[in-house]
């Protein structure tokens, strides 16, 4: 097959899209391939799609604030591309970090001050003037509804909340990616779907180009493994590139309910994004008066690493195949329903499964490879949704840089942010690092 | 009034369900109180509020695991629970003849709360063969129920729509219906409460459970191959959304 694209982007999830838009901008001809039928329709659909600066590290507080900038901008963001579908909308809900022994709440309080974030502090009262249905004891350690220490009457309060003005959510993540393939193609990139990479090509030492299951290959000098959970997969296809990965990834199962909000409280209308340690969960709204329940994977709940392609399938039985459990819809509404006393849990569980790639310390790697021209956007560890705009710019100027010489490895190439004034360490990101261990190991970074 | 609602543990409706052997369904799903039974729960309960004094006994037969489906049933208002534990897969006719064995033992019973059919087996018998074991009378499909002079007035749906009201003397046996009520969930304050109320457990062979003169089995089960004919709806969004609407009124008839 002749050479037709400058870039191969695997993966059309909300990474993969605006690096393609962002390759193309820059003059860039790229295809990205996909295996399933539409932009968005891989992890990205079941995203919480939450936006929101609270992380473990000044770099990824910093990244976040950039990246919540993009969203307050979606349409000239997407240079006013008309989308079929509609536009995906940012809901900005406001967000509350509940100050608790579950989130080193301290440091993320010192990481805004440091990158200017807006914030709040709440004491408690405040906290129940803005939720009027929350109850703010503590109940720290968190524990599972299995364990009989787990409905002990709580005896001591919490000390409140730091809120950000800035936060919230993407209403429809799926359409948000396809969204951002529209700009693309208004720039010229290409997509193409149901089809699947089987294998990564390389010649004298770089990458040559992909091939696909029906056998059809496909050559450009720069492919970019955006994956999502099967990050892994794909960069064991490229030679030398898994073994030459410090931090590896993983794809981790994580279950997210839906519970309807309790009557006369308009949790959609009125309500905020929370993060609470204290009792190990994440919620925003949701369509219906719902709340949303993502879990913060807490120490006592089990971890279930899976085979994406098994999991996709709907194979492997209880825990493995995409359907909620009894135990953890418990787990996760009796959690929320302690904060919330009010909050009636169905006996039904509703909600949605899907799974994070997760890499060794839960930060991303944002990085070249070992096998030059292929590069990496992967272990976004469940909390990387909201930065996707600015790493779709931040990997095009990566690429562009070292396409044109940069050894990154040695020098790391400095991101220069679009919004806020401030230069990122791209090598914060590098695959080559040692595990970082001021991150919280968790899904928030 | 003392108020009997038989519950039972079935597969939650949302999981994939596979069969093994052509036999059985493989039992990894998760399993939950029967949708039906949440409206005769609910029911009772508001009974309970109309009458007071009243108690709820939420009765099931089932594996040990069903207990959780009775911690369901006290957690949305239930006073306590009566488990038959088997691990066999009972007919209609032996389910039936154990729940009326554990209520005779506990009664006596006012009235007896079922769901209409269990979603699992579909039989739609069991509470028809409670009444006959008691000589009681028996309606289903409730969608309203009071109490009027001792009496039952229950409204109950019929094919096509159409309803029928009954008088019923008491005691007597109702099917509950999806329009009877909507069901009422716990708060986790109301689980808190519902782990202090007991639950016994009871046995076949020490509720004397008559063998029953016949018996039903499954042969072979073969899951449901749904056949579906996906169209793209195309179109501006509102001539799609108009598309959506047409098609929810006149061909799934959801909307009206
Ligand atoms: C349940 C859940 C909740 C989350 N909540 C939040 C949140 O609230 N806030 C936040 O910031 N982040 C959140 N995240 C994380 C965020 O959604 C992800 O980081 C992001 O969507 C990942 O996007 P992606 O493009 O990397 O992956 P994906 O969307 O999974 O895209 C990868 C694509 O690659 C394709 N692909 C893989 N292998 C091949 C192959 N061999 N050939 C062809 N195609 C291939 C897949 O089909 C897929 O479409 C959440 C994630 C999950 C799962």
């Amino acid at each position: 097959m002749t050479k037709k694209y400058d870039a191969i982007i695997i993966g059309a999830g909300v990474i993969g899209t605006p690096i393609a838009y962002e390759l193309c901008k820059m003059g860039y001809k790229t295809l990205n391939v996909d295996k399933v039928p539409d932009a968005g329709e891989g992890s990205t659909a079941g995203s919480c799609a939450i936006v929101r600066a609270h992380y473990s590290t000044e770099d990824g507080v910093a990244l976040a604030y950039e990246g919540f900038k993009y969203w307050l901008d979606w349409e000239n963001y997407l240079g006013n591309v008309t989308d079929e579908k509609g536009l995906a909308k940012y809901m900005n809900t406001g967000s509350i970090l509940v100050k608790s022994d579950g989130h080193d709440w301290r440091k993320v309080k010192k990481h805004y001050d440091a990158v200017g974030v807006k914030y709040e502090e709440w004491d408690v009262d405040t906290v129940k003037k803005h939720v009027p249905p929350i109850d703010m004891h503590k109940y720290w350690p968190v524990r599972r509804p299995e364990d009989p220490t787990f409905y002990d009457e709580p005896t001591e309060m919490l000390e409140g909340a730091i809120f950000c003005p800035e936060g919230g959510y993407v209403n429809d993540p799926a359409l948000s990616a396809h969204n951002i393939m529209r700009a693309a193609e208004s720039k010229g990139g290409e997509f193409m779907f149901n089809a699947e990479v089987v294998d990564i090509r390389s010649e004298n030492g770089k990458v040559k180009g992909i091939t696909l299951k029906d056998g059809t290959q496909i050559d450009a000098d720069i492919v970019v493994n955006v994956g999502g959970p099967h990050s892994f997969k794909v960069n064991q296809m490229a030679e030398g590139v898994w073994e030459g990965c410090n931090i590896k990834t993983k794809a981790l199962r994580h279950e997210v309910m839906y519970c309807p909000s309790p009557d006369g409280y308009d949790y959609l209308n009125d309500g905020y994004h929370m993060s609470d340690g204290d009792i190990g969960c994440y919620e925003r709204p949701e369509v219906g008066n719902m709340f949303l329940i993502g879990s913060e994977d807490p120490e006592c709940d089990p971890q279930e690493w899976v085979d994406p392609d098994e999991f996709y399938a709907g194979k492997g039985g209880k825990g493995r195949d995409n359907v909620l459990t009894d135990a953890q819809w418990k787990a996760q509404c009796y959690r929320l329903g302690k904060r919330i006393p009010s909050l009636k849990v169905p006996n039904q569980p509703k909600g949605v499964v899907d799974l994070y790639d997760v890499s060794d310390d839960w930060i991303p790697i944002y990085d070249k490879s070992d096998l030059p021209g292929f590069y990496m956007a992967v272990g976004t560890s469940g909390n990387q949704y909201k930065n996707a705009p600015v790493v779709g710019r931040m990997m095009a100027e990566l690429i562009d840089a070292c396409e044109k010489g940069l050894d990154h490895d040695q020098e790391p190439f400095q991101y220069e942010f679009k919004y806020t004034q401030r230069t990122l360490n791209v090598g914060f990101f590098s695959r080559k690092r040692e595990i970082n261990y001021d991150s919280s190991f968790s899904v928030n970074g | 009034m003392q108020i009997y609602v038989c519950v039972k543990h079935v597969p939650d409706s949302a999981a994939n369900i596979h069969i093994v052997d052509n036999l059985k369904i493989e039992e990894s799903v998760p399993f939950l109180l029967n949708p039906y039974d949440e409206h005769a729960v609910t029911e009772a309960v508001v009974l309970k509020n109309q009458v007071p004094g009243s108690e709820i006994i939420a009765v099931c037969l089932g594996k040990k695991d069903a207990e959780s489906t009775l911690r369901s049933a006290l957690a949305m208002g239930a006073d306590r629970g009566l488990l038959v534990e088997t691990e066999k897969v009972c007919d209609s006719m032996t389910t039936a003849r154990a729940l009326h064995a554990a209520i005779v033992k506990d009664g006596p019973a006012d009235m007896i709360l079922t769901g209409k059919e269990s979603i699992d087996n579909e039989g739609m018998q069991t509470q028809f063969r409670i009444g006959a074991l008691f000589d009681f009378p028996v309606v289903t499909n409730a969608v309203s129920l009071d109490i009027k002079n001792g009496n039952a007035i229950v409204t109950c749906e019929l094919a096509g729509g159409r309803t029928r009201t009954f008088d019923l003397s008491l005691p007597c046996v109702i099917g509950a219906g999806r329009g009877l009520n909507t069901p009422i969930y716990p708060t986790f304050p109301d689980v808190v409460k519902s782990r202090k109320k007991p639950i016994e457990t009871l046995t076949l062979p020490e509720l004397n459970v008559p063998a029953a003169p016949g018996s039903a089995k499954i042969v072979s089960m073969t899951p449901l191959v749904q056949k579906r004919h996906p169209r793209k709806i195309t179109g501006t969004p509102s001539a799609q959304a108009a598309e959506i609407i047409r098609i929810l009124k006149q061909e799934a008839k959801v909307l009206s």
